[in-house]
């Protein structure tokens, strides 16, 4: 069997912004596949599982800059004397973060595109359009806007793109992340088809990787090891630090905030996708309740009004009906914005300074209320307590450090309750509980909404769900 | 954030060719400039409304007339004081303030404001942004300059919708005690959240370089293209329509 | 190899007309005589930031198309124009080589010449194509401000971003 993939000695490292060069992410790493194969690539987050895509298809170093020594041969041609676009129809990378990936604005566009780029007469465009839309559910979507997908129907828009395109090798970057049931059974046949070379890579939902792939590897330590399914999945439960004690049990709190949020019989309107046709969608609210130090969680499929929910708390929308209650006051938006801090699950919306340290000292520098030398402790400890750097800065960070810098902020900012919208996506398990035990250190209440319900019952705590337009405890 | 100008509806404007929409749109603009009697402007003007009106519904002329209006009330307001000389209009104790010339000035620029701002408007509401693309293609703006604006026309949205929800994150972080903030406090509290959504949109740069190549943007073969313009039957007709509407319109209001 | 950036030339323009739209129709302060919008914020950023092709092109188009967009068709040449030009100067005035700052010298004429461009070119545009000199001329003082305003935020926001986004540098052509 030809070789499909064939990576010998990589060794990479990002360029680092800094005096400090940053560490290289493998050293010496060899892969092969054979053409048909397979196969499954366990790795951590933040260990380098994106950046080993990326180079496979060729866009690294081009477009993030960095040292790469050894060679990487695709279907036996070196991937450093061609240029990505060679690879159209070698390689299909579906990455793990859809939105990075899009260029058109329709899904029909989309996948029209590489389709163009190909050169194919307008007949078997279309052909294969069609086929593409139907087997991913998207038929009814085609003229959609991209941004007004939910987070599976993203998914399925990149996956119809390379059943259009139909690759040699298929890169799929936690491809079941975000899939329904439906989908991923789906996806299953897609990867056992004939005539394609597949390598995995994922990091959750692994119980339905069984009877799956041919092969299992797993990146240790900057290097890839082959093991059998159990014993890869042992060894990767060590290294995402999941096999460490929960934080939040064993976690001791200093009662520093006393107070109440709740939601008096409210009526949520979600936010509009402009494009649907369905009529604007109400959920209603009978009773929430958040104490400080305790720990809530809310459940619901996407799109049911959980961020909409949220946004209400922290007072970024008026309600449509009924209220929202501090210590038994109904409480105005201000309010509500000085004491609900609400965690966006993108981190980069708030990071605009060159330094960890000044991002991090900024609200305390402008309250004027410490001493330099206060703000300089409170910010260490900060620092400390949420493994970051000071000197780092935080734009070239990886993701995991980003929301952890997003926590540290907020977690200065001292407030007695907070909202973590999707905390868990991209980030090992222990690392989500360790930043919620951090942020709950000095007694705040903290909700935590997710869609993952394994990480739901990790977290403990009373649970809310969202049925049917209805907001209730379970 | 809406960036379409689109409106849907069923007139002829709707079934006439882009391609020579665009002709006829730009020969029309020029017109507006030629030497044209004022009735003759104004009648055209009209004209244009009216075909306006029947395509694209009473509402959005409307619309279009209530965004002008400010710009048309100073325009009539302030122009006619250009022209001095000439047979006065209207005058306080000897002290001519209007002429009559001014007055038709006035006249004469603002139905030419209105005409040139239903005109354009009436292109991009019966047209959509694809087809807009590709009839501008087909007048040979080469592909990269339609790419270039039709990738603007994705990333508008995504910044607007990051601006806002920066501006909240922002809020949430900074809500502190109420203070009345002068215009420079206020443009320099703008300072971390323009930074913010430029670091956001300057990210989203080498994702969608490196996708555009994935994609196959680069590639020896020629692109062909999935959307056409070929439902339009009659591109011919069409074009001759155009030239004879605005020839006939000159010929009939030259001055 | 790896040596073609088609891409990213058109992956540049593309987002950064995107932001002058964006900074010319969502952002808008209310002052005594209407709005300012930040228009000249982001094309100032721009010429700070990249090179004299990507301000002419994302200033000129992304204003024009902000025109079109709100409505405001005929305006949508002369701002292509304008800002165009504004772009383009201002990048030309402080290029220098990489890494090095400009100037302040060279930093107080592209504010000069940023405010002369707007305010000239709309005034001079304008009164051929749209209206008279008169009406033209009451958009003098409120272009001069918004330009001045803007040349400044853009040079913070400049710095700023450089700062914070160190990768940038590799962006600019």
């Amino acid at each position: 069997m030809a070789d499909a993939l064939t990576i010998t000695n990589l060794s990479f490292s990002y360029h680092s912004y800094q005096e400090r060069p940053l560490e290289p992410l493998f050293s010496n790493l060899s892969l092969s596949l054979d053409e048909g194969e397979r196969v499954l690539l366990l790795a951590p987050f933040d260990k380098g599982k994106t950046t080993l895509a990326k180079i496979i298809s060729g866009v690294c170093p081009k477009y993030f800059p960095g040292t790469l020594s050894g060679t990487v041969h695709l279907f036996g041609t070196d991937l450093s004397t061609i240029e990505p676009w060679h690879l159209l129809t070698e390689v299909g990378y579906v990455s793990q973060n859809p939105v990075e990936q899009f260029i058109a604005t329709t899904v029909e566009e989309e996948i029209a595109f590489p389709l163009e780029s190909l050169g194919l007469p307008r007949a078997e465009m279309s052909r294969r359009i069609e086929a593409s839309l139907s087997l991913w559910g998207l038929t009814h979507l085609r003229d959609a806007n991209e941004g007004e997908l939910s987070g599976g129907e993203r998914k399925r828009v990149l996956l119809a793109i390379q059943e259009a395109i139909s690759p040699r090798f298929w890169l799929l970057d936690e491809p079941f992340d975000d899939l329904d049931l439906m989908w991923r059974v789906r996806l299953k046949e897609t990867i056992l088809a004939e005539g394609k070379t597949c390598l995995v890579l994922a990091s959750r939902y692994l119980s339905d990787f069984v009877d799956l792939f041919d092969r299992v590897l797993l990146l240790d330590e900057q290097r890839i090891v082959e093991l059998p399914l159990p014993e890869a999945i042992e060894r990767f439960s060590t290294l995402s630090g999941d096999d460490r004690p929960n934080p939040l049990l064993t976690q001791r709190i200093e009662a520093h905030h006393q107070a109440t949020l709740m939601a008096d019989d409210l009526t949520v309107e979600r936010r509009r996708r402009s494009t649907a046709t369905s009529p604007p969608f109400e959920m209603h609210v009978d009773s929430f309740a958040l104490h400080s130090g305790e720990l809530v969680t809310l459940t619901g499929p996407n799109g049911s009004g959980k961020s909409s929910f949220s946004r209400l708390l922290c007072g970024l929308d008026e309600p449509k009906g009924g209220s929202i209650l501090l210590n038994g006051k109904r409480q105005g938006t201000k309010e509500l914005n000085r004491s609900v801090g609400y965690l966006f699950q993108n981190p980069d919306l708030q990071i605009f300074l060159p330094t960890v340290e000044e991002e991090l000292a900024w609200s305390l520098r402008r309250r004027r209320e410490r001493s330099t030398k206060e703000i300089e402790a409170q910010v260490g400890d900060a620092a400390e307590l949420f493994g970051l750097r000071l000197a780092d800065t935080p734009t070239t960070m990886s993701y995991p450090k980003r929301k952890a810098l997003q926590a540290a902020v907020y977690y200065l900012l001292d407030r007695p309750f907070y909202i973590l919208d999707e905390l868990d996506s991209a980030l090992t398990y222990h690392s989500a509980l360790s930043i919620i035990a951090s942020l709950r250190r000095r007694g705040s209440g903290i909700l935590l909404i997710t869609h993952d319900r394994t990480f739901a019952a990790k977290v403990g705590g009373r649970a809310y769900t969202i049925e049917d337009g209805r907001l209730t405890e379970r | 954030m809406n960036t379409s100008a689109y409106v849907a509806g069923h007139g002829w404007l709707y079934r006439f060719d882009p391609r020579a929409k665009i002709l006829l749109m730009v020969l029309l603009c020029v017109f507006f400039f030629l030497p044209i009697t004022l009735t003759g402007l104004a009648l055209t003007v009209l004209l244009v409304v009216v075909v306006g009106w029947r395509n694209t519904g009473g509402k959005n002329i409307a619309r279009v007339f209530l965004s002008i209006a400010p710009m048309l009330l100073f325009m009539l307001l302030f122009s006619p004081f250009n022209v001095r000389s000439g047979q006065s209009l209207w005058s306080v104790r000897s002290l001519t303030i209007i002429t009559v010339e001014g007055a038709l000035q006035a006249l004469r620029l603002a139905c030419r404001f209105i005409g040139i701002t239903y005109v354009c408007t009436l292109l991009f509401a019966t047209t959509v942004m694809g087809e807009i693309m590709l009839a501008l293609r087909f007048w040979r703006l080469p592909y990269k300059a339609a790419l270039v604006v039709t990738l603007s026309f994705t990333y508008i949205p995504f910044i607007a919708e990051s601006f806002s929800q920066i501006s909240e994150s922002h809020r949430l972080r900074e809500s502190a005690r109420e203070e009345r903030k002068n215009y420079a406090q206020r443009l320099k509290d703008l300072l971390p959240t323009l930074t913010s959504v430029l670091v956001v949109a300057l990210r989203s740069i080498p994702n969608l370089a490196m996708s555009l190549e994935m994609r196959g943007l680069g590639r020896s073969e020629r692109r062909t293209n999935y959307r056409s313009l070929d439902s339009y039957t009659h591109l011919f007709t069409d074009f001759v329509i155009s030239i004879i509407i605005v020839t006939v319109l000159w010929v009939l209001c030259k001055a | 190899m790896q040596e073609n950036k088609n891409a990213l030339k058109i992956a540049v323009t593309a987002v950064l007309t995107a932001v002058v739209v964006v900074f010319t129709m969502i952002v808008r302060i209310p002052t005594a005589k209407g709005y300012l919008n930040l228009c000249d914020v982001a094309i100032c950023f721009i010429a700070f930031t990249f090179g004299p092709a990507s301000a002419f092109i994302a200033a000129g188009l992304g204003t024009a198309l902000a025109d079109l967009i709100s409505g405001y068709a005929q305006w949508a040449p002369i701002s292509f124009a304008v800002h165009g030009l504004e772009g383009l100067l201002i990048a030309l005035i402080v290029r220098n080589k990489a890494g090095v700052e400009a100037s302040l010298l060279k930093k107080i004429l592209a504010g000069i010449v940023c405010m002369a461009t707007v305010t000239l070119g709309y005034f001079a545009l304008s009164s051929l194509f749209i209206s008279t000199a008169a009406v033209a001329a009451a958009e003098i003082p409120g272009n001069l401000v918004q330009s001045a305003v803007g040349f400044i935020l853009g040079l913070g926001v400049s710095t700023a971003v450089k700062r914070a986004y160190p990768p940038v540098r590799f962006l600019a052509w």
